[in-house]
């Protein structure tokens, strides 16, 4: 690999986790969850042991998870402080998270929030911005009818004031990747 | 009289140059456009050599736009989206209109979209009673305060923070403290329930991409991912110039455009939407639309237009409006109608008409430097001169322009009248009235004229080169020829120490002021009578060396624009080079070393004139000087010192003092460096430096004669 998927995803104001396996990523969102001092938390996109994990670790909160009903949505996932969403690759280049999913509340969780946190299994970060052509179409490909893949690249951020940067302005203001070596 | 037409224009101008606040602001926010772009390429596999690949698949997928715009459509319904084309803004509003009353909704929330913003699409949806939402922050600021975006990239540059904490707390009703934190808490509370409860999501499109069918939506504030989400109905309103073919050209269009607008890489947030998705999971038949309106408004007319093709290739970036250094003074309000800058000209002339684009064509000076920025390598500075031209056809020229155009013909008068004519544009009352006339500054201090000119000196010459390793034609262009003809001499004689055989073939003036103010019959004319010329030398073996950067401009870069189909254009163009570049290489060629003791101590400031950048960007001077012992550094804001060729020598607020304006920071740059001295191979931006800086200015050959 010629480049770091932190070092470029930390120069793009994002926070990177490494942990080793589900069950610290598990017990690593629940810690971002009381720093944060948020009492619900929104998921989609994560297999569902994983899932199980979580709840495991962050029995006290509020937890929003998949199936949403669609009559709940948007307003109930306002509620949530933090969003997590599972990432299908990562581009070490560009700092980036690719996420992929035909339901848009699966957009909400990760848009919605004030801090998103994106769970990437090691082995799923590519190297440079161009690889990444083969997997976009090969998702694209998956799905004949809707689907949505998202960059995301740190908070967001904007300048529109005096160019001064500033995150948060509509969307996540922490962007955290949680990044599981073992698999 | 055409004076007349620019009097509105002349006023903005004015009230531009005045607002020292706004200025600041923009000049900051340009600067730091053109400098994030230049660290990121400094790291980017390749450097700007992407700018190559993404002209190449602009231009593939602009010649095959019909076949793409039908797959597209194929594959975007393919996926359930309803695709409607669009013909004008007219019809992309009745749309809109009626699909709001279809859904009954009540919000639009909006995110960024300059084709919205050309066709005015908010006000007949706000008059029909729908509240319609700017939710990209920069946007929602100018919806506001109902204006027209000041920058491409940041619209609301030239807002300050107390501005807009009153302008948010005047909507809220609540006290906004003017700091930025607070202000953006107060945006994201305020915008909140918009998002949650808009009805219809609007966006725009980066791309379409026909083999998918699917578009690519780009933001930093994450509000298209928002309002793609939520809203029952999501309309895209996308230029049918957008579509590429493949994933892969998406991706580059992907990398290209945040990383010329501010040196990221990608924006933050990317949405490539296929078809519509469900929000959450409901028994029942979703009603979630996804509508798809591909607009034309005169796009299909640019793109049958040769001259004018190339506009359909912008990405959108904002990086012409950086480097062009009349924006970069007067800003989007002066500099556009809507869409404003360099290409504001180019697309305000195919969507809103040759008068409108006319009214504001003039504040380009043609300095070319959008071209050399510009991911695509759109030439902008030819479309411009085109516009220039195509305007005066029923508008008639500035008499200014006019004499411009023709101040070759004027140098030779004024050197055949040499005494008289040196005696003239010394007294200030003759100044003054060709001021009046003619338009000419009074203030500028402009070199005399020679009585002998290089033309008949060189004629009086007997050729010294035997056996020579090189054969040049040399081409001298108006101000060594008229009032300078001592630096063609010395020009020669450094070729012929080189061993060079050097000839000065029959040849025109570069004629690039013709092209500078849209004289584009005379600009061909003279194109079409040295490219015959010259080119027969070319083939006979000679290299055209010139010594003035705008002529070598002329040759090598403008020529084969003006004469498309003229393979010999191509020839000579290629075949043409910096005096100084070939004096380096015949250096090293020849192992010949100059003394090096020449000029050892000095130190020079290098001005780089904006036609050299697509040249060798004055390396090969520098080089030079510094082979003969100097220290010599480039110094230099990253755009033009503010001359334009002769625009600044034309009096008033379209000339001079814009003129000046623009040079300020750069002479702030030569006063604070240091140096004893300025060296530049222009001849009229060394009239401007001398004046700007008040430093002795050199062409690199007169440093011969320093020591
Ligand atoms: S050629 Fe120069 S002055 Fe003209 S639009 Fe381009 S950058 Fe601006
Ligand atoms: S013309 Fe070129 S530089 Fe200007 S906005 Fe378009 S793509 Fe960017």
């Amino acid at each position: 690999m010629t480049y770091d998927f932190t070092s470029c995803f930390e120069a793009l104001s994002g926070v990177v986790h490494q942990v080793n396996s589900e069950e610290a990523a598990a017990q690593k969102i629940y810690e971002i969850c009381q720093q944060q001092q948020v009492s619900c938390l929104a998921l989609a996109n994560l297999p569902e042991a994983f899932i199980q994990q979580i709840e495991n670790y962050c029995g006290g909160l509020k937890i929003l998870k998949e199936p949403y009903p669609s009559e709940s949505l948007p307003l109930a996932m306002d509620e949530a402080g933090i969003g997590v969403t599972g990432i299908e690759f990562a581009i070490a280049q560009s700092g980036t998270m690719v996420e992929v999913s035909d339901n848009d509340a699966v957009r909400l969780v990760s848009s919605l929030p004030r801090t998103h946190i994106g769970i990437i299994y090691k082995k799923d970060i590519i190297d440079t911005y161009f690889e990444s052509g083969s997997r976009i179409r090969e998702i694209i490909s998956r799905h004949d009818r809707n689907v949505v893949i998202s960059f995301i690249s740190g908070p967001s951020r904007t300048g529109d004031i005096e160019l001064k940067l500033t995150l948060g302005v509509h969307g996540p203001e922490e962007a955290h990747a949680v990044i599981i070596e073992d698999h | 009289m055409a004076s007349d037409r620019y009097k509105h224009l002349y006023e903005k101008i004015t009230e531009a140059l005045s607002d020292t606040k706004k200025k600041e602001l923009l000049l900051s926010c340009v600067k730091r456009g053109r400098d994030t772009r230049a660290a990121r390429l400094e790291t980017l596999p390749g450097g700007a050599a992407f700018r190559s690949d993404v002209r190449a698949a602009k231009e593939r997928c602009i010649e095959d736009l019909p076949r793409l715009k039908k797959l597209f459509i194929e594959n975007a319904r393919k996926r359930g989206v309803s695709v409607f084309e669009a013909k004008n803004g007219a019809e992309v509003i009745s749309y809109c209109l009626d699909l709001a009353r279809k859904h009954g909704a009540r919000t639009i929330g909006k995110s960024k979209s300059l084709t919205t913003e050309v066709i005015e699409l908010n006000h007949p949806l706000t008059e029909a009673g729908l509240n319609v939402v700017e939710t990209d922050l920069g946007e929602l600021i100018i919806q506001l305060v109902d204006e027209k975006p000041f920058h491409l990239v940041f619209p609301a540059v030239h807002k300050m923070a107390p501005e807009v904490a009153k302008l948010f707390s005047d909507l809220t009703g609540k006290e906004v403290a003017d700091d930025i934190p607070s202000i953006m808490k107060v945006v994201r509370e305020y915008m909140r329930p918009i998002f949650l409860n808009c009805d219809i999501g609007m966006t725009g499109a980066n791309i379409g991409i026909a083999e998918t069918g699917g578009i690519c939506i780009e933001t930093n504030e994450g509000n298209a991912r928002l309002v793609s989400s939520i809203g029952k109905c999501h309309i895209c309103v996308v230029g049918m110039e957008k579509i590429v073919e493949t994933v892969d050209d998406a991706l580059l269009m992907i990398m290209a455009h945040p990383v010329s607008a501010s040196g990221q890489l990608p924006t933050t947030y990317v949405t490539w939407m296929h078809g519509r998705s469900e929000l959450g999971e409901s028994g029942a038949d979703s009603e979630r639309e996804s509508h798809i309106i591909i607009l034309d408004n005169g796009r299909t007319e640019m793109r049958d237009d040769p001259e004018m093709r190339e506009a359909l290739y912008c990405i959108r970036c904002g990086a012409c409006m950086n480097i062009c250094p009349t924006y970069g003074v007067v800003g989007g309000h002066t500099f556009g109608h809507i869409y404003p800058g360099p290409m504001g000209i180019c697309w305000t002339a195919g969507v809103h008409g040759l008068e409108t684009a006319g009214d504001f064509a003039q504040l380009c000076v043609s300095c070319g430097l959008c071209k050399e920025i510009c991911p695509a390598k759109i030439n902008m500075p030819h479309m411009i001169a085109e516009i220039k031209h195509r305007d005066a056809k029923t508008k008639g020229h500035l008499l200014v322009n006019r004499v411009m155009m023709g101040a070759d013909k004027a140098a030779k008068l004024g050197s055949a009248t040499a005494p008289l004519a040196n005696a003239a544009l010394k007294s200030r009352p003759v100044r003054n009235i060709m001021e009046k006339l003619i338009g000419l500054s009074a203030e500028r201090k402009l070199p005399p004229f020679a009585a002998t000119t290089f033309m008949q000196h060189f004629a009086k010459r007997t050729p010294t080169v035997k056996d020579p390793i090189k054969k040049v034609a040399f081409f001298v262009d108006v101000y060594a020829n008229y009032n300078d003809p001592k630096l063609g001499l010395a020009a020669v004689a450094a070729l012929e120490e080189h061993g060079c055989e050097v000839i000065v073939p029959d040849q025109d003036v570069s004629g690039y002021p013709s092209i500078a103010y849209g004289g584009m019959d005379q600009a061909r004319k003279i194109a079409r009578s040295n490219v015959e010329k010259l080119t027969p030398w070319v083939k006979k073996g000679y290299g055209v060396v010139a010594i003035e950067p705008t002529a070598t401009y002329a040759l090598a870069v403008s020529y084969p624009t003006l004469l498309r189909d003229n393979p010999d254009a191509r020839l000579l163009a290629d075949n043409t080079h910096e005096l100084f570049e070939y004096l380096i290489a015949l250096e090293d060629e020849t192992g010949q070393k100059p003394n090096s003791a020449l000029l050892a101590g000095k130190r020079f400031g290098f001005h780089c004139a904006c036609h050299q950048r697509p040249l060798g960007s004055g390396n090969g001077a520098m080089a030079w000087v510094r082979r003969l012992g100097a220290d010599i550094e480039l110094i230099e804001t990253g755009t033009c010192c503010g001359m334009g060729g002769t625009f600044g020598l034309k009096a008033g607020i379209l000339g001079h003092e814009l003129s000046s304006a623009i040079g300020e920071p750069l002479f702030k740059l030569f006063k604070e460096s240091g140096v004893d001295a300025v060296v530049t191979e222009s001849s009229v931006c060394s009239i401007q430096l001398a004046e700007g800086t008040r430093l002795p200015v050199y062409h690199p050959l007169q440093l011969l004669d320093l020591h």
